[in-house]
């Protein structure tokens, strides 16, 4: 009896650590593969070689400018933002233990896009600046929200209504800041709109690399303490979890991460808040979501690019092919959160 | 056998603009069973969130073997002192055995490996709450009864020297809270854990505390042993009832009969309430 009890315990936790090493697996095969796919098939087909030998950094004719000039940085662009997205939107929504409460949701990503369209526009920013100027917009709108939402410890269904109501507010001020500009094209336009990585350039993917090192990594060395949060404040708190401490580090990551990302491809609609949920279909509880996550960020701003792209009739930016996948969800959702108050 | 000694001097907590607690003075007796007691909203799960840190106090201090806990280091504090809270959440679709692992929590770090100590306080958690069956269930699909019992069986996976619970006979039927009280006595009695627990019952608490606590608005009214706790007096001062207090025949511990409005056959009673 005792014995085979504990087999169980010793089975289950075992099942549980495997098909999390699987997922993980999976994910970034699969990553990996669109990656892959997006390189060398796109207008015309380059053979996995050249493309190899152009990664190489070899000369090669014809593949050189749409594989290394055209294809390359749009692909990067789009798993580090991916990544980034992801990441920053499960911890929100970890953090708050509501799969609406995620920063493309409650304004955060707004207020990341309002700030560069601004320092763009009107400061005639550019570079790393812009990413810093999104990050502390970033950041003071997750507290305006949190501070107008924050009643008695409680945040519930009134930090995502104050936080809809911000991003609104926020979304009609790019819209403001976009009319303003006469010089503006259709295709800048749209990236702080709904998020596109048109003309995507290496060197864009540099600060994106730095956030989710530094931000990612602050994240993940607090993925046991965010685990925790899920069994409610009092029980993380007696699992021996700094909960006010860890919620702010989570917020300060979170903000870096959507922020960057922001800044460099826009708000590309919905990522942050599909991945989350979509993880965690797949995780159930086997492990953290963080990383599967990520993962499951970087699949979506690839394929949702390269459908967007390639496999539509006309192009269109990634950003509008996210949104038409996570609208209907968002609808979903309210209405479930609506009838039983969901978790993740 | 442990004596970690715990106890809170001139304690005052709350939240952002009311303070719940007013210089709260309170010593648990190491290895004894403690049971608190008190009305709705006076203030005792604030008392246990801010043992377990979730709340600041903002005057006085709480102090483990002489030492403020809000200057230990997290994880050692929860490897002494575990707490089960009034409502947990459990993570949608969660397994039993999955749930009770958490509890080991603080006996682990991002880099260490599950060893085969946590699988044993796992499985002994389990069988003492007598879970085991239930293992691989998924929590959300357990009675409120089933669900009790593996949220108890988590903070014993804790093990901790000493156990704060949060009304954890709520949702028992009578005999499962006999049960998880019956638990806690043959846990203190072999590991010698030091209890403090939150009831309602007062005649369940006079039957299993060693030490009784009435909390009034923030603070204690009156400690010690349930004999001199549990009276007519404080009932009535504490939860605004008239009772008659008697010895239970089972347990020679007192035991209150309320007196309500209705329902009494003795006229006598009923001149006392008027
Ligand atoms: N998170 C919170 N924010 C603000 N006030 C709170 C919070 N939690 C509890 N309170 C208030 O603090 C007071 C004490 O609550 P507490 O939960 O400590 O009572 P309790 O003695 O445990 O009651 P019960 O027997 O109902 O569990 C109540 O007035 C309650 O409204
Ligand atoms: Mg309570």
């Amino acid at each position: 009896m005792q014995s085979a009890a504990i087999d169980v315990v010793i089975t289950n936790r075992r099942g549980r650590a495997r098909r999390y090493a699987v997922v993980l697996a999976v994910l970034l095969a699969l990553v990996a593969a669109i990656f892959a796919v997006t390189l060398s098939i796109g207008k015309t087909i380059t053979p996995p070689a050249e493309v190899l030998r152009v990664l190489l950094g070899e000369a090669v004719p014809g593949a050189d400018f749409s594989v290394g000039q055209l294809r390359l940085p749009r692909a990067v662009l789009s798993v580090l933002a991916g990544l980034c997205f992801g990441l920053g939107g499960v911890a929100f929504q970890v953090m708050l233990r509501n799969p609406l409460a995620s920063p493309d949701i409650i304004g955060i990503t707004s207020g990341a896009g309002a700030a560069a369209v601004f320092a763009i526009v009107v400061l005639s920013m550019s570079g790393p600046m812009v990413s810093v100027f999104a990050i502390v917009a970033g950041l003071g709108v997750a507290m305006l929200v949190y501070g107008l939402s924050f009643h008695n410890g409680v945040a519930g269904t009134r930090l995502i209504l104050v936080g809809i109501g911000v991003s609104a507010m926020l979304q009609s001020v790019i819209a403001y800041i976009l009319q303003s500009a006469p010089a503006w094209s259709l295709q800048e336009a749209m990236r702080w709109l709904t998020g596109s990585v048109n003309g995507a350039q290496l060197d864009q993917a540099l600060p994106l690399l730095l956030a989710l090192l530094v931000f990612g990594g602050l994240l993940v060395s607090r993925s046991r303490d965010l685990d925790a949060l899920r069994l409610g404040d009092d029980m993380a708190a007696a699992l021996g979890t700094r909960v006010a401490q860890t919620r702010m580090l989570v917020i300060i990551a979170a903000v870096g991460l959507i922020a960057s990302a922001t800044a460099a491809t826009g708000p590309i609609a919905f990522v942050a808040f599909l991945s989350g949920p979509i993880a965690g279909r797949i995780v159930k509880n086997d492990g953290s979501l963080l990383i599967p996550s990520a993962l499951t960020g970087a699949v979506l701003v690839l394929a949702a690019d390269y459908i967007g792209q390639h496999l539509l009739p006309g192009r269109y930016p990634v950003g509008v092919v996210t949104g038409a996948l996570g609208a209907p969800y968002l609808i979903y959702l309210i209405i479930r959160v609506n009838r039983i108050g969901g978790t993740l | 056998m442990t004596d970690h000694l715990l106890a809170a001097s001139g304690l005052s907590a709350g939240y952002k603009n009311i303070e719940i607690l007013h210089g709260l003075d309170l010593t648990v007796p190491p290895g004894k069973i403690t049971v608190i007691v008190g009305a709705n909203a006076c203030g005792k799960s604030t008392f246990l969130r801010t043992i377990s840190r979730l709340i600041a106090p903002t005057a006085g201090q709480v102090l483990l073997d002489g030492k403020s806990i809000h200057r230990m280091p997290s994880r050692d504090l929860a490897r002494t002192l575990g707490l089960l809270p009034q409502s947990p959440i459990a993570p949608e679709g969660i397994t039993v055995a999955d749930l009770v692992s958490r509890g080991r929590h603080p006996h682990q770090s991002l880099f260490s490996r599950w060893t085969r100590q946590d699988d044993e306080a796992v499985d002994s958690a389990l069988s003492a709450t007598k879970t085991s069956d239930l293992a691989e269930r998924p929590v959300d699909e357990l009675s409120g009864g089933q669900r009790q019992r593996v949220w108890i069986a988590m903070a014993l996976a804790q093990q901790t020297d000493i156990l704060l619970l949060d009304e954890p006979t709520t949702f028992l039927d009578i005999n499962h809270q006999i049960e998880v009280l019956d638990l806690l006595i043959d846990l203190n009695h072999t590991r010698g854990t030091t209890v403090v627990m939150v009831l309602h019952d007062l005649n369940l608490a006079a039957r299993y505390a060693d030490h009784l606590v009435a909390l009034a608005s923030g603070h204690v009214h009156i400690s010690g042993t349930p004999e001199a706790v549990l009276t007519e007096e404080t009932v009535r001062q504490v939860f605004g009832l008239e009772s008659r207090v008697i010895t239970d025949p089972i347990s020679g511990r007192p035991i209150m009969l309320p007196i309500g409005r209705h329902r009494i056959a003795n006229p006598q009673q009923q001149e006392k309430r008027a």
